[in-house]
């Protein structure tokens, strides 16, 4: 999933302070799973916000509300008949729903209310971790189900740089080495000559580096 | 007067050093491109170094596409301390333009916050506000299109005056074939305070000339000069006898200078030279 963390309130006051109505528009996907943009963390800022504006003394309006999705048309569409009540639209859904959200609503402002970080997993709750970094070139069938790419500091492809010590890695104790991780994995496997096999080097084109990215499928176009 | 050197995609020099060696006097500075359309070449700190070794002054391009903020601070240290005394800060093209299609662009800096790089490196200081033991000091160019017109232009302008806030000193422009095509940019510069160099490039074919006119925004190719060439018995001669045209016509129009460009056809520069009347 996408996981995003939630934005200083202190970041989010000075965006929203100008505007006397405010409609807060949280995502039900992968924001709700990492508790930064759904549906309970849109009714904690509405609070906190109205709190604010209390303590200012200033009248302003803040509703709620919560969409399956925010990067989807059809989703977006339940909102048309109300955004014109809005003086501006605070989304807590990532990144690309904030996007998505503006491209549909060109006169309303949409603002972000939450820092979208990585794709990842929940290893615990109250703890997310990358796994993933969308370069568009899969490898994960030889290196044992572990990404090099994202979870390497270094993106190495062919082996462990040789600053890792005790398994983790030499930016952070709190870090796995990539490697490490998957030479243990391909042990476990019994594939371990897959380590031997010399990577070419990486086409980057189909990472961001290529420039903005699109998938087309003909097959599913309607 | 500046003269464009590509550095060679190899190691053997000697067709740059005879290039530039002949040109030599009548050329103040040798622009050198760092990897000028994505393609992989010797660097620009590598190719001025070794103009400069020989006499040669240049402005070495530093680019952004290929460098994070370390690598660039170094090459300017390294350029500083060989004596390499003016640089020109470009964005550069994207890697899929190059021949070297995979690979990751870098794009750590942007242009401004190269600019504000090298200005705090002049006062001494890298990006991180240590102390330098010693600190370079460049005039620092960089680029203008003075062939857009209307919004474009304004927003050019714009970017233009932050460039010079942020230590600019001269601009060198895209090629220019054709000085009334950009007027609307000339009515809003004051050549005698903002230094602007137009490119004068040498056309090497009557298909390059058709190709640009048709391809290239923003390059006025007037439609005579592309019937010039295409009568004209030979074609490389007449290109030649453009870009000396070109140039005198830049000397007279006040311009702060001019900077040939032939991409590759660097020995057709004492040609243009020895034409501009």
């Amino acid at each position: 999933m996408i996981v995003a963390d939630k934005k200083p309130i202190e970041e989010i006051i000075e965006s929203v302070k100008e505007f006397k109505k405010i409609l807060i528009l949280g995502c039900n996907e992968c924001v709700t799973v990492c508790e930064a943009g759904g549906k309970k963390e849109v009714g904690i800022l509405a609070s906190a916000l109205r709190m604010f504006f209390l303590n200012q003394g200033k009248d302003v309006k803040i509703d709620e509300q919560t969409l399956e999705r925010q990067c989807d048309h059809e989703y977006l569409e339940e909102i048309r008949d109300v955004v014109d009540q809005y003086e501006a639209i605070l989304s807590l859904a990532c990144g690309v729903g904030v996007q998505f959200t503006a491209e549909k609503y060109h006169s309303t402002p949409i603002l972000p209310g939450v820092n979208t970080c990585f794709l990842g997993a929940t290893e615990q709750r109250g703890l997310w971790t990358e796994r993933c970094q969308a370069c568009g070139s899969c490898i994960l069938a030889f290196t044992g189900g572990i990404c090099p790419v994202s979870r390497c500091a270094k993106r190495l492809l062919n082996g462990p740089c040789g600053g890792s010590s005790k398994g983790k890695c030499e930016i952070s104790k709190d870090v796995d080495c990539a490697w490490q991780l998957i030479i243990d994995r391909l042990k476990a496997l019994g594939k371990l000559d897959e380590y031997e096999k010399v990577q070419p080097i990486k086409n980057w084109s189909t990472d961001r580096a290529g420039g903005p990215r699109r998938v087309v499928r003909e097959d599913v176009a309607l | 007067m500046l003269a464009e050197m590509e550095p060679p995609k190899g190691v053997d020099i000697s067709v740059m050093m005879e290039n530039a060696s002949r040109v030599k006097g009548e050329i103040d500075a040798f622009v050198v491109p760092e990897m000028s359309n994505a393609v992989m070449r010797m660097s620009a700190l590598g190719g001025a170094l070794l103009l400069q070794k020989n006499g040669m002054d240049t402005v070495m391009q530093v680019c952004c596409r290929d460098r994070n903020r370390l690598a660039l601070q170094a090459d300017l240290l390294a350029a500083g301390a060989s004596g390499v005394k003016h640089i020109m800060v470009v964005t550069g093209e994207d890697p899929g333009f190059g021949d070297h299609h995979q690979a990751k662009a870098v794009y750590d800096l942007t242009l401004l916050e190269l600019l504000d790089a090298i200005e705090k490196m002049e006062n001494g200081h890298d990006m991180s506000g240590i102390d330098l033991c010693g600190s370079p000091q460049f005039l620092v160019g960089s680029t203008v299109n003075a062939g857009l017109s209307a919004q474009a232009l304004e927003s050019e302008l714009s970017e233009m005056n932050q460039k010079i806030k942020s230590g600019v000193d001269f601009f060198i422009t895209p090629p220019l074939f054709d000085i009334a095509s950009i007027k609307p940019f000339l009515s809003c510069v004051d050549l005698s305070k903002t230094p602007i160099i137009p490119t004068v490039l040498l056309l090497k074919s009557l298909g390059m000339a058709r190709y640009m006119a048709r391809n290239v925004k923003h390059v006025h190719i007037p439609d005579e000069l592309v019937r010039r060439i295409q009568n004209a018995p030979d074609k490389a001669r007449e290109c030649v006898n453009i870009a000396a045209e070109t140039v005198h016509a830049i000397k007279e129009h006040g311009f702060s200078g001019v900077c040939i460009s032939t991409i590759g056809w660097e020995d057709k520069v004492p040609d243009i030279l020895k034409n501009i009347s």
